[in-house]
């Protein structure tokens, strides 16, 4: 079980927020760029023929003699997509299992708010960049969004700029994204500027402690778990200095890259606390209500 | 601080190898993490391939560093010496005299003494003397230091004047040739009698404490013109207040009256007061609420007598061992131109035998004794097995120059030269006499050590017993035992513990405690026959507690500067080492806090979030 239920309970009463009008082929809860059939307002046009003559604003008719007819807004459903970081990169300091809680809490927000929800892990299987997983529209499809995240393993060397690049030739429809990555490969700038997603989404950047706060001593050879590279380092007060540095540089990076692109940033220490820190974290973001 | 072995310090150039590992570069250890994306970006600098590199001085190294000294120092065995009296044997003379008693000067000796023993080691060896009125070794060559407490904590002021010569003869006679002893003389100086030179190979500590003290130094009885007894008191004053002390005297345990008496300072005071005691009774005086820093002369004891001592006339030729004789055995008297009870007869005719008579060679023999003729040159072949008389007095080289050869056969022989008696018992009208075939004067018997024993016991026996017989005399004098055949003495201390003593003995010379010492003998079937009462007083020399120090040449019997100690740091040194082990391994494992002092908590990502 990723979710606990106490958590289920909290998210069942929560759902993201749209930045962007929302276009999509089913009607929803959130609003579309299409005028349609909800109570709130939207705006008049002058009537054509074949309008509905129920929406003629007759008030307005008296008053200026010409025909308007009143529009509302449209309630269509959000396509939100949860993209997973399965990189073998994620297999360290326990990030896989709290980026794991954190895709499914998302998933489990959208399904609770009847958005249609799609779940991706990059990487694919059989060496494809983009693994597609299952979609629901409702809660009762969660156990089957459960099921394919728990199947899910961090292995192999992830390529997240054609990851992305793909995910935006899956289909017409957009809505919101959220990827869940410690973005930790050479390609992640442009994967960002490649998420330029129509309603929004969040990037949750999850870091180890290790990576956030290295313990290490002495002269090593650092191997790289994807590429196996090994890397000299000899450790020193200074060396730590500037690594510290370096990651301050590269998350600064990586969210203003992620607003660029219309998305919110959050930086995830993968620790227990995590899911509450990100849902506290997108609530002063007002990404979620 | 010196060292033992001051060539441990050449492993201090280990430090030299130790410092090396630390400028060589060590193999990089591989290390895998998720990513080395970010460590990419910090333009590392390029690595030397100089295997140096320059020394950095951690606290780990600095750690070992000190790990290393302090190891060295550890089998570099520093020491420090200290001087005691302790030396490889040391002989502790304790003054066990009544002065010691005073102001607690025998406590004082015995933690003195036990604070020297915490430092002995196998290297040490202790015996403990008593210097008390008869000395005596109470350990010898003790390496146990619970052996020599054992001995000092028996130690208790007697009433009597310490020997203190004859204990450093006796401390002298335990040194051995292949060990230097030095003799440690615990003393207040006292009134004993001290050789004029200083003691050579000895040391002294002199306990001169001092507090006032009043005394009984004159407790008596005699006979008045009415014909009832009179005590006679004197009690000093050895403070420079006067005082005014009040003293009770009873009579077995019961007050029979009290004397008060204004003593002057430094002064003494007299009195006689009659006393209602008999024969056998137990008279005392004690000073009243008398609280003085000696208390053992705070009372004194006496016995009235068991009736008149008996009177021993000597005839004839006599000499000074006889007439010494009579005078030394408690009991006895010379009767002078008085009746006697016992007749000493040596040579001329023999006497009418009306009482108890002991013949020493009498021109005549007496009935029932027949002279052969005399004989020339006899020596001693036989002493008569089991006879209390001849109990541990050994004539075995008593020779004679003339004796008489006579035939008794109704006589008990005791001593025999070959065919001829030398010494017989009988009964001639129904006196006891004892028969001695040679003249004294020409024998050495009057010599030998076992001569005033046989004596007193042929005058024991005459009198027919001794029950009742009082002496009264310094405590530490022995009482002389005379037991009868078949029994062994017991004697009840003044503390009523009645001690067994071992068949045959002659004498009891445990006698340091002033006080009433009764004599028993015990025969096989349990009864106790009663023997001798004997009074042992403090002598009163005492009572002053006057202090004088002892001269000495230190120093050890056999060999000089035997008297300093080499103490060694090892625990203190081991316990440095093993703590800086410990503290090594805690910065070296444990990685402690301090050194992560710098790095960010995770849990406040400084970046925007």
């Amino acid at each position: 079980m990723i979710l606990p239920p106490e958590l289920r309970a909290r998210l069942e009463r929560l759902s993201l927020v749209t930045r962007r009008r929302v276009a999509a082929q089913w009607a929803g809860r959130h609003s579309s760029r299409h005028k349609g059939e909800s109570l709130d307002f939207a705006d008049y046009r002058e009537y054509v023929p074949g309008d509905d003559f129920r929406r003629i604003d007759h008030n307005l008719w008296a008053r200026l003699g010409i025909l308007l007819v009143r529009q509302f807004e449209a309630e269509e459903e959000l396509p939100l997509r949860v993209v997973l970081d399965s990189s073998r990169s994620m297999a360290f300091y326990d990030k896989f299992e709290v980026a794991r809680v954190l895709a499914g809490m998302v998933a489990y927000m959208g399904l609770a708010a009847g958005d249609r929800v799609q779940l991706f892990t990059v990487p694919g299987s059989d060496g494809r960049p983009l693994g597609v997983g299952p979609a629901g529209r409702h809660l009762s499809q969660w156990p089957r969004l459960e099921t394919w995240l728990e199947g899910l393993e961090p292995t192999g060397g992830s390529a997240l700029a054609p990851a992305i690049r793909r995910l935006a030739g899956e289909g017409p429809v957009r809505g919101s994204l959220v990827l869940v990555s410690d973005l930790l490969t050479p390609d992640w700038q442009s994967a960002l500027d490649g998420l330029a997603v129509g309603s929004g989404g969040v990037i949750l950047h999850v870091l180890g402690s290790e990576e956030l706060d290295p313990d290490l001593a002495g002269d090593l050879r650092l191997a790289d778990a994807e590429s196996g590279g090994e890397l000299p380092v000899s450790t020193s007060e200074d060396t730590m200095r500037r690594y510290r540095d370096a990651l301050e540089r590269f998350a600064l990076d990586a969210s203003g890259r992620a607003r660029r692109s219309g998305l919110d940033y959050v930086l995830v220490p993968a620790v227990a606390e995590a899911p509450n820190r990100v849902l506290a974290a997108l609530a002063r973001a007002e990404a979620v209500s | 601080m010196s060292f033992l072995i001051p060539a441990a310090f050449g492993l201090a150039a280990l430090a030299g190898p130790l410092i090396v590992l630390y400028m060589l570069r060590s193999r990089r250890q591989r290390v895998e993490v998720s990513s080395t994306f970010l460590w990419e970006q910090l333009d590392l600098p390029v690595s030397s391939a100089v295997p140096w590199q320059k020394l950095r001085l951690t606290p780990l190294l600095l750690l070992q560093l000190l790990v290393l000294a302090a190891f060295v120092l550890t089998l570099a065995r520093p020491f420090y010496s200290q001087q005691t009296l302790l030396g490889p044997h040391t002989v502790f003379v304790v003054d066990t005299s009544g002065s010691m008693a005073m102001a607690g000067r025998l406590e004082r000796a015995r933690e003195h003494a036990l604070d020297l023993i915490r430092d002995l080691s196998e290297a040490n060896q202790v015996s403990v003397v008593e210097a008390g009125p008869r000395p005596q070794v109470l350990v010898a060559f003790a390496r146990d230091p619970e052996l020599v407490m054992a001995a000092l904590n028996q130690l208790l002021p007697t009433g009597g004047r310490a020997d203190l010569s004859g204990g450093i003869r006796l401390a002298r006679g335990l040194a051995t040739p292949d060990r230097p002893t030095n003799v440690l003389i615990f003393s207040d100086g006292g009134v004993s009698v001290l050789p004029e030179e200083p003691i050579a190979g000895a040391d002294s500590v002199l306990l001169d404490d001092i507090g006032p003290n009043l005394a009984v130094t004159a407790w008596s009885l005699e006979p008045s013109t009415e014909g009832t007894t009179r005590a006679f008191l004197q009690v000093a004053n050895f403070s420079a207040e006067p005082a005014v002390v009040r003293a009770q005297v009873t009579v077995n345990g019961l007050t029979a009256g009290f004397v008060d008496l204004d003593i002057a300072a430094l002064g003494s005071a007299r009195q006689t007061t009659p006393v209602d005691a008999g024969p056998g009774d137990v008279v005392e005086v004690a000073l009243v609420g008398n609280q003085d820093s000696l208390t053992l002369d705070d009372s004194a004891v006496l016995i009235v007598g068991g009736g008149p001592e008996r009177a021993v006339s000597v005839q004839g030729s006599g000499s000074p061992f006889l007439s010494a004789l009579v005078d030394a055995v408690p009991g006895f008297t010379a009767a002078g131109d008085g009746p006697a009870d016992l007749l000493i007869t040596d040579g001329g005719p023999l006497p009418e035998i009306d009482r108890p008579t002991w013949l020493i060679a009498p021109t005549t023999p007496p009935p029932g004794v027949t002279l052969v003729e005399l004989v020339q040159n006899a020596a001693v072949t036989y002493q008569r097995p089991g006879e209390p008389i001849l109990d541990s007095v050994d004539l075995s080289v008593v020779a004679v120059a003339q004796a008489q050869v006579v035939e008794a056969p109704q006589w008990l022989v005791l001593v025999r030269a070959g065919d001829a008696p030398l010494i017989l018992l009988g009964e001639v009208n129904g006196h006891r006499v004892a028969y001695f075939t040679f003249d004294l004067t020409h024998s050495n018997l009057v010599v030998q050590v076992g001569f005033p024993i046989l004596g007193a016991r042929i005058l024991e026996w005459l009198s027919g017993g001794s029950a009742g017989a009082v002496s009264t005399e310094p405590a530490g004098t022995p009482i002389g035992l005379s037991a009868p055949a078949g029994t062994s003495a017991q004697v009840t201390t003044p503390d009523e513990i009645t001690r067994d003593l071992a068949p045959g003995s002659a004498s009891f010379a445990d006698t340091g405690q002033p006080g009433v010492y009764r004599v028993g003998y015990r025969s096989e079937d349990g009864t106790v026959l009663e023997g001798p009462v004997a009074v042992r007083s403090f002598v009163a020399e005492e009572s002053e507690g006057a202090a004088r120090v002892i001269a000495t040449a230190g120093g050890a019997l056999g060999e000089e500067e035997a008297s300093t100690l080499i103490r060694e740091w090892a625990p203190w040194v081991i316990a440095l080492v093993l703590l800086l082990m410990a503290l090594e391994w805690w910065v070296g494992h444990q990685r402690p806090g301090w050194k992560r002092r710098s790095h960010r908590s995770i849990d406040q990502p400084k970046v925007p979030v």
